[in-house]
């Protein structure tokens, strides 16, 4: 837990402070984004939680520690710290890197091994392959993961992270954020996040915490900054296509259809037909024996090909499904790309946990509107 | 024919003056030996001493630039006639250690500075202290460039230590120095040779520890960057 009150940080010279009497309080294992232009303060509020900045006044308590009465090295050496370019250290092996605090604070030899070797699987590297590596040889998302691996190394409660995907390609940014979230749902740091990306701040934070001048406008959930900005200057950051910002909020889950109607391979083709006849679906989705997705059947298909032994050759590849994970963003997208109405979500082990359909997302937008929004503009625009 | 008969002459020379060559290249080395020691001592503590004052490292280096100036034989003259000096081996090693103050100050203090600053942020961050963080990041960080300086000082020395026969060293400068009073020409080019040797080799042992202590994660794929790295 983070809480700051009444922090100060002026510059000699500036009329403006930095930070202009900041309180607010970061809940245990939650991830606060900040979020505002250049110059909001946003990074300086970052680095005075860990002393990189000293606050010209106000208090600042790490699980309530007072920082400020704290030794600067021992502080930091308990608080994860992501930045932009990474920094690692190039003379040291992967391993070492990730090593470093851990023998500061005297770890056994045999420990941090195990230590290194977990975080790497943690981030998804092979340790085999890895360890030794120097930061060299490494690609910009790997060197990335590296970063996270060595600010958990010591498993810190909280984690201070300043545009740890800025300067990565927007694949890999993606990619990197989507892991990220899983790895907290797993190990549930209280983490700060700087970040000047509003759908950066959306799709990672709890809480948005944006910055203007110096002062915090609005700390709020990504929801009812979305929904409900606080000023105009809210209104503005959030940008005029919030409804479209809107659906990487959304979860898929929420509009999932489970239960639905499949037909095993090993059925016979009467049960097929019945699919069929029983309702008016145009395709019906295959699956094997364990529940893993085979492919679809058009009714076309069945009509024309319609040999009672080996109807599996019949079965067309369905052309995409989602992860369990996708946003409604994600789901609209790829039946934009892809000219679908539903597609089938999978586990990762590529088993069928149901379908998405544009129907349901169409009325679920509209909801949220209602539950959350006020203004009419708002709902208007949710029914795409 | 002339050319040939000159060649043997000087292998003659060198095979019939081994004793002598060898002593005079042993006393050779150990003088730079003892120079650069006593060089990196000091000239590595001024350079990490000076590496956060840019206004004292400017003085301090142009102190360097103005020693470095000074002809060789100027700088011996000069020291052979401070109290306490004089003809003896501490003049000829102290006026080596001057000579290096450029070279080895100037690489220290440029290489501790261009360590990435995102690397020292994140060094910080991660709650090493300033000396750990001068240990453990910046020198090995630096070590290519600072090495650099070594082996350009180291070199020069070998070359300015011939210089110091004319106060009482006797080294493979006294082949030269001889043969110039002596007009043997023979003498002067074996002495030359062995130098030039000298040199290329304490260049090519240097290269080599730096092969040994300089981390893999430094070096470029490309050969022979850390040599381009010499501060020009």
């Amino acid at each position: 837990m983070i809480k700051m009150e009444n922090v100060v940080k002026k510059y000699k010279g500036m009329e403006r402070p930095a930070v202009n009497s900041l309180s607010m309080e970061i809940g245990e294992g939650e991830i606060c984004v900040f979020v505002g232009p250049s110059g909001c303060g946003k990074t300086t509020t970052l680095k005075m939680i860990n002393r990189i900045i000293e606050p010209t006044s106000g208090e600042i308590y790490v699980n309530g520690i007072n920082v400020i009465k704290q030794d600067p090295d021992k502080l930091r050496q308990n608080i994860g710290y992501v930045i932009q370019q990474i920094g690692l250290f190039p003379h040291m092996t992967v391993f070492e890197n990730i090593a470093i605090v851990p023998k500061l604070l005297d770890w056994k030899e045999e420990e941090i091994t195990k230590r290194v070797k977990e975080l790497l699987e943690v981030v998804g590297l092979d340790p085999e392959e890895n360890s030794s590596k120097y930061p060299k040889a490494l690609s910009g998302g790997q060197r990335q993961r590296v970063g996270v691996a060595r600010a958990l190394a010591v498993n810190p409660s909280t984690m201070l992270m300043d545009e740890p995907f800025g300067a990565v390609d927007p694949v890999t940014r993606s990619q990197l954020q989507n892991e990220f979230l899983r790895l907290q749902k797993k190990i549930k740091k209280t983490i700060c996040f700087v970040t000047h990306d509003i759908d950066e701040a959306i799709k990672m934070g709890d809480k948005i915490a944006i910055m203007d001048q110096g002062n915090l406008v609005q700390y709020d959930t990504p929801e009812n900054i979305l929904f409900n900005p606080n000023s105009e200057f809210v209104e503005d950051f959030v940008g005029s296509d919030r409804s479209l910002k809107v659906l990487n909020l959304l979860h898929i889950e929420t509009v999932l259809k489970r239960d639905i109607k499949t037909v095993k391979m090993n059925n016979d083709i009467i049960v097929l037909h019945n699919f069929f006849e029983n309702n008016k679906k145009k395709r019906a989705i295959i699956v094997d024996d364990s529940n893993k997705v085979a492919g679809y059947v058009s009714r076309n298909d069945l009509i024309k090909g319609s040999s009672s032994k080996g109807w599996n050759s019949i079965i067309k590849p369905i052309p995409t499904t989602l992860p369990m994970q996708a946003t409604l963003r994600d789901a609209l997208a790829l039946m934009l790309q892809y000219d679908l109405v539903a597609v089938p979500v999978v586990e990762d082990d590529n088993s069928l946990v149901g379908v998405v359909d544009l129907n349901e997302i169409r009325t679920h937008i509209g909801e949220a509107y209602q539950e959350f929004g006020q203004d009419e503009e708002g709902c208007s625009d949710g029914a795409i | 024919m002339a050319l040939f008969d000159f060649f043997m002459s000087i292998i003659m020379y060198f095979v019939n003056h081994m004793e002598k060559i060898a002593s005079y290249t042993v006393e050779h080395f150990v003088l730079i030996a003892i120079a650069i020691l006593f060089s990196l001592v000091i000239w590595v503590s001024v350079g990490t001493a000076i590496r956060n004052n840019s206004g004292l490292a400017k003085s301090v280096l142009s102190v360097g630039s103005f020693i470095m100036s000074v002809p060789s034989i100027a700088l011996y003259g000069i020291l052979v006639s401070m109290p306490g000096f004089g003809l003896s081996r501490k003049s000829a090693v102290f006026g080596l250690i001057l000579y290096a103050m450029l070279p080895i100050v100037r690489n220290v203090y440029v290489s501790l500075n261009q360590v990435d600053e995102s690397i020292l942020e994140a060094a910080k961050g991660m709650g090493l202290s300033p000396r750990q963080v001068l240990f453990k990041i910046q020198f090995p960080l630096a070590l290519p460039v600072i090495l650099a300086g070594i082996r350009v000082a180291m070199v020069m020395m070998v070359g300015i230590a011939t210089l110091a026969v004319y106060i009482g060293e006797r080294n493979l400068g006294s082949l030269i120095q001889q043969g110039i009073v002596r007009t043997h020409d023979v003498m002067i080019i074996v002495g030359a040779i062995i130098v030039s040797i000298l040199a290329f080799i304490v260049d090519y042992l240097l290269g080599k520890v730096e092969k040994l202590i300089v981390s893999p994660g430094l070096i470029s794929d490309m050969p022979d960057m850390a040599s381009k790295k010499e501060v020009a």
